[in-house]
């Protein structure tokens, strides 16, 4: 994938034009950072909801494990 | 006025939302300021947007459990980016109780990753006491930028709580880094005048003059000449101090604007100064002056030198010659034409020539604005030591253009002058005769 469809996916929309003054490398280089990023944030969320729901009252854990996965 | 903004610190906020450190993001220093802040804004829409579902349910689920619960499972299993995340999502009071029992350290911890815009009414409901006791936190933690993000969200009370807490350095420095330079203002007409003395004061003492000349760039007309008039009441070592600052780190840009915003007499003292008078310091306000086309600001300036300064500013403005049709258009469109007259007079014969030709071939509103200020303070000698450099036929062209838009008593007042520096031809163009129309277009009316 070219490196402008790369950081487009990752931003969710056109880099801003300022962006072009950077390398390709560069660019790349920030596409991954945003990735990883996001990687980062989706696995500490899943981890901290799951720790969360030990400490949930157990009459209520059901309920909000419905709430939160479906 | 520069626009505030900075790349380090936009790298910093980019960093703290993607989780890195500023220096992986080096690579970023060579984009304008404002594309990095765009960046940001739309990496922390992403970043928002990617868990938007399940940061939903979250806020969704803490409604079902009691604040004091919600609170401790925050605190502990949640990091404060996570926290963060879901407090905008939050119905504000519910935000504001789990807040009440989270302790200031968390809350401190948590604040670096809120993105004011999504928790604005969180932020804005915040009691004023735990505001303050946060603020004093952050302080502690020089977390500068944190707090110059929330400036403008807080309500009235927590803001004047957060000010009490913070001493002037701190302020300086979050004001500084006020995310939305906008309400510096709004901030700065809650500060005491002796507070804004003592700000002063600090920002020679600790070395904060670029911070404090940032915020006086960016506060209301008014609140400028409020806090350059106090500035400009300091002593002259504090006055001489922000001088050498201003020539050593490029800040007349921002200085020379400042002085136009004193009043008469405090201009008049800052310009008196030694060091403002050396000619290092007239070649920087004048390369400030060239760079942001201040020249409003500079003819200002320029009648309060001594003769001596000002024929300094005039060996260094000759160098300036791509620059005269701004200078012309800016004496004209802030009616500086005294400050342009008396100092083009000063200037040597090649630069008045130049500057009389632009000004001959300027519009009628350029000419009749020229006229009115020449006859309002009675510059005639001055204006005709300019005029009198133009060609025979360009003066001749000149006068005949003064003589269809002036009044009588003005041309005769031109004709006089004319006459006593012995330019004959000015003076016979300008002399009112027997052929003279009595219609003349009366620019000075």
């Amino acid at each position: 994938m070219s490196v402008e469809r790369t950081l487009e996916a990752e931003l969710g929309g056109q880099a801003p034009d300022g962006l072009a003054a950077l390398s390709e490398q560069e660019r790349r280089a920030f596409a991954s950072v945003l990735h990883d990023a996001k990687a980062r944030q989706s696995q500490e969320l899943e981890s901290a909801i799951e720790q969360s729901l030990d400490v949930v009252p157990r009459l209520l854990r059901g309920t909000i494990r419905r709430m939160l996965f479906g | 006025m520069t626009a505030g903004l900075s790349v380090d610190v936009e790298i910093l906020k980019l960093a703290r939302q993607v989780g890195c450190r500023p220096q992986a993001l080096d690579y970023l220093e060579q984009l304008d300021p404002q594309d990095i802040r765009d960046l940001r804004e739309q990496v922390t829409g992403v970043l928002f947007d990617a868990d938007r579902q399940m940061l939903q349910r979250v806020a969704a689920a803490t409604k079902l459990l009691p604040s004091k619960l919600t609170a401790t499972i925050g605190e502990s299993m949640f990091s404060p980016l996570l926290c963060a995340r879901v407090t905008g999502l939050l119905d504000p009071h519910r935000a504001v109780d789990i807040a009440a029992r989270l302790s200031t350290s968390f809350l401190a911890d948590v604040a670096p990753y809120l993105d004011p815009r999504r928790a604005s009414r969180v932020i804005a409901e915040l009691p004023a006491e735990q505001v303050a006791e946060i603020a004093e936190e952050l302080v502690r933690r020089e977390q500068y930028i944190t707090m110059g993000d929330v400036v403008g969200h807080l309500s009235k009370a927590a803001t004047l709580a957060a000010l009490a807490a913070i001493d002037d350095e701190a302020l300086l420095r979050t004001a500084y880094v006020v995310e939305s330079k906008g309400s510096l203002g709004s901030l700065v007409a809650l500060i005491p005048a002796k507070r804004l003395t003592a700000i002063i004061r600090t920002a020679s003492e600790a070395d904060l003059w670029p911070e404090a000349l940032d915020v006086i760039g960016h506060v209301s007309e008014h609140q400028r000449g409020e806090l350059a008039d106090i500035a400009a009441a300091q002593d002259d070592e504090l006055l001489e101090g922000l001088v050498r600052v201003a020539l050593d780190d490029g800040l007349w840009p921002v200085l020379l604007p400042v002085t136009r915003a004193m009043s008469p007499a405090s201009r008049e003292r800052f310009v008196g100064l030694p060091s403002v008078q050396t000619e290092k310091v007239l070649a920087a306000i004048v390369d400030a002056a060239a760079q942001e086309a201040l020249w409003a600001d500079l003819l200002v300036f320029l009648p309060l030198l001594p003769v001596a300064a000002r024929r300094l500013v005039a060996v260094i403005a000759a160098d300036l010659k791509a620059e005269y049709a701004a200078i012309i258009d800016a004496a004209h469109e802030e009616e500086l034409w005294p400050a342009l007259i008396a100092f083009a007079a000063e200037l040597d014969e090649t630069t008045q020539r130049r500057i009389a030709e632009l000004i001959a071939a300027s519009d009628q509103a350029i000419l009749a604005g020229l006229l009115a200020a020449v006859e309002a303070e009675e510059l005639e000698r001055e204006a005709l030591t300019v005029f009198a450099r133009l060609s025979a036929t360009k003066q001749a062209r000149f006068a005949k253009r003064i003589v269809a838009l002036a009044s009588i008593a003005a041309l005769t007042a031109l004709a006089m002058a004319a006459e006593a520096a012995g330019l004959d031809t000015l003076h016979d163009a300008f002399k009112p005769g027997p052929g003279r129309r009595k219609s003349a277009t009366k620019a000075s009316s």
